[in-house]
């Protein structure tokens, strides 16, 4: 460190703008993962939730599944009675509903039968019912305003559910989550506006059928007596609008930022390198190993790199905290250290790209000889 | 310890062009005394410094420290003779930018593999030797040529080298900066006991030598 550190302190401006451009970088990746995660939380982190390893969904249905898949009655019982298998129907779609206290609300409306497993834990309040219609939302819609007590109407059906729980901050398709009864989600799902249909003249379908599979079971057999197409957890978050796109977007612009990174910090390497070639190549004449010019040349690097990651981390975690509530920003420690340790990484991996610079300078050039 | 150069050729250029620039050059150096390299430019001051101090290899001959043959040696053996044993003090270009005084004799011990802040005591020794006690904390560009020069030789001489080479020590200081450099040479080479070869033009420099080379009249 002894000349590392010395050298940055001789150009601290030239190392500072260095290391406000790494900062800058960081932060920006930091503020992008930060929005990919919470955009993601925004979008399925209501199916991250569900206990489940996969989800059974009808065959014709291969993209935004739970808009267009229905499964119905017999093939919830026939995954019922598969082997190794755990099975509950589930039910999603997105409406809209009003307060008794007039508070305009949008829900994404999960049906569930209550007492299974896909039914949401309760963090204030009771649970689902299977006597009573009831609402138990998700934790977004208590901050917005929605209190247990409430009444929910849902808009053009008319149907009024009575808030019963609060459940976690979850949400689907940047639409907070709402859950009630299988049947009461059909009402929304099935009904007609402006009409009152029967709930025997109602389809007694759900979205599709939520799984918990033990090792062993044959989902490809059953899928093929049951009509139906079984996805893992991983793959269902797929089928949640907006997701693929919005990480593929988001994922993109990272990947240009990680691009970026290294070729910044390796071009302000290169030209430092060609700077101080005379003195490396005096270093070279006193006898200073190629390893040692390379050591303290990727220790100088490493001090700016990880300072300036460092700093941009923490500014990424400043903005996240100035936003708020206001955007679905999320930014965990783990995903903030990740996320460092790869800008940090590919921005000493451009230092790389000029190290064979610094072992090149011919210290011959010193003597008289060689002017 | 001796230095010794028997029949050494160096040539330069390639093909047609190639010219040599030292032709079966033999000359023994001994310990504790300055022997002064002199010839007009491009008589092979210079190139017999590079070649003595392992930084080129000759086209044909030996060049012998303490008896063993340094040209055989490979580039990285060669890198840690010149760090062990040998001091250098160029004619510009010595010091790096970025140290004080002090640091730069700490340079040669960072250079060498060593802590560096056990030498800094010993290192202000080394400078107020030359004359630079009120200098230790003042970076290159604040010292004048002749003070970068002292530098330069404390810090060739700081790890005790066996051999010192010097190139044109006093090209870029005034009249009274040469003298005084030159005679600092003479005065820490029979301190430290080295073997001292020094090219210039110089004429105090020559003065303060004790056998003087004349590369022009070597055959």
């Amino acid at each position: 460190m002894f000349l590392a550190l010395r050298e940055i302190r001789a150009a601290r401006g030239r190392f500072l703008l260095m290391g406000l451009v790494v900062m800058l970088v960081a932060a920006l990746v930091g503020i992008v993962s930060g929005f990919t995660t919470g955009l993601g939380n925004d979008t399925v982190s209501a199916l991250r939730a569900l206990p489940a390893t996969h989800v059974a969904f009808a065959t014709g249905a291969r993209s935004d599944q739970f808009n267009r898949s229905l499964v119905d009655e017999t093939t919830v019982t026939g995954w019922r009675q598969r082997p190794g298998v755990e099975a509950a129907p589930l039910g999603v779609t997105i409406t809209r509903g009003t307060t008794d206290r007039g508070l305009e609300i949008d829900m994404a409306a999960f049906g569930v039968e209550p007492g299974t497993f896909p039914a949401p834990p309760v963090r204030r309040g009771t649970g689902l019912d299977a006597a009573r219609p009831g609402l138990v939302v998700s934790g977004k819609l208590a901050a917005d305003g929605v209190r247990v007590g409430d009444t929910v109407t849902v808009d053009r059906l008319g149907l009024k559910l009575p808030v019963t729980g609060v459940t976690d901050d979850l949400s689907y398709g940047h639409v907070p989550a709402a859950y009630l009864p299988l049947d009461t989600w059909r009402d929304i799902r099935f009904g007609v506006p402006g009409a009152r249909t029967a709930a025997d003249r109602l389809p007694r379908d759900a979205s599709g059928v939520v799984l918990r599979v033990k090792a062993g079971a044959d989902l490809t057999a059953a899928d093929r007596a049951l009509g139906t197409s079984t996805l893992p957890m991983s793959k269902v978050l797929e089928a949640a609008p907006g997701y693929k796109g919005e990480r593929v977007t988001m994922s993109s612009i990272q990947v240009f930022l990680y691009l970026i990174a290294p070729l910044l910090v390796g071009a302000f390497f290169a030209v430092w390198t060609v700077q101080r070639a005379p003195e490396l190549a005096l270093l070279r004449a006193i006898g200073a190993s190629r390893r040692r010019l390379l050591s303290y040349t990727v220790m100088q690097a490493a001090v700016v790199v990880v300072a300036g990651t460092v700093a941009g981390g923490a500014l990424a975690l400043a903005t996240g905290l100035l936003l708020g509530a206001a955007v679905p920003f999320s930014l965990p420690a783990g995903t903030l250290l990740a996320t460092l340790a790869a800008v940090a990484l590919v921005g000493l991996a451009g230092t790389c790209l000029t190290l064979r610079r610094v072992t090149t300078p011919d210290p011959l050039t010193m003597l008289g000889a060689a002017r | 310890m001796s230095l010794f150069l028997s029949a050494v050729t160096v040539t330069r250029g390639h093909g047609q062009t190639r010219t040599p620039v030292l032709r079966g050059f033999t000359a023994t150096f001994a310990p504790g005394e300055v022997t002064a390299l002199v010839g007009p430019s491009g008589s092979g001051k210079s190139t017999l410094l590079a070649v003595a101090g392992a930084l080129l290899s000759p086209d044909s001959g030996a060049v012998e420290l303490d008896g063993a043959d340094i040209t055989r040696l490979s580039d990285g053996e060669r890198t840690r003779l010149r760090r062990e044993r040998i001091g250098y003090m160029f004619q510009t270009g010595n010091l790096l930018s970025a140290l004080t005084a002090t640091e730069q004799l700490l340079a040669a011990t960072y250079v060498a593999g060593e802590g560096t802040r056990r030498h800094r005591p010993r290192a202000v020794t080394a400078l107020e030797e030359v004359g630079l006690g009120d200098r230790l904390r003042h970076r290159p560009d604040q010292l004048s040529g002749g003070e970068r020069q002292r530098v330069a030789l404390a810090r060739a001489l700081f790890l005790s080298p066996r051999l010192l080479l010097v190139d044109e020590p006093t090209a870029a200081v005034d009249r009274s900066q040469a003298d005084a450099i030159a005679a600092l040479i003479s005065d820490r080479t029979r301190a430290h006991d080295c073997v001292t070869v020094v090219a210039t033009h110089d004429p105090a420099v020559i003065a303060s030598a004790d056998t003087v080379i004349d590369l022009d009249a070597e055959p």
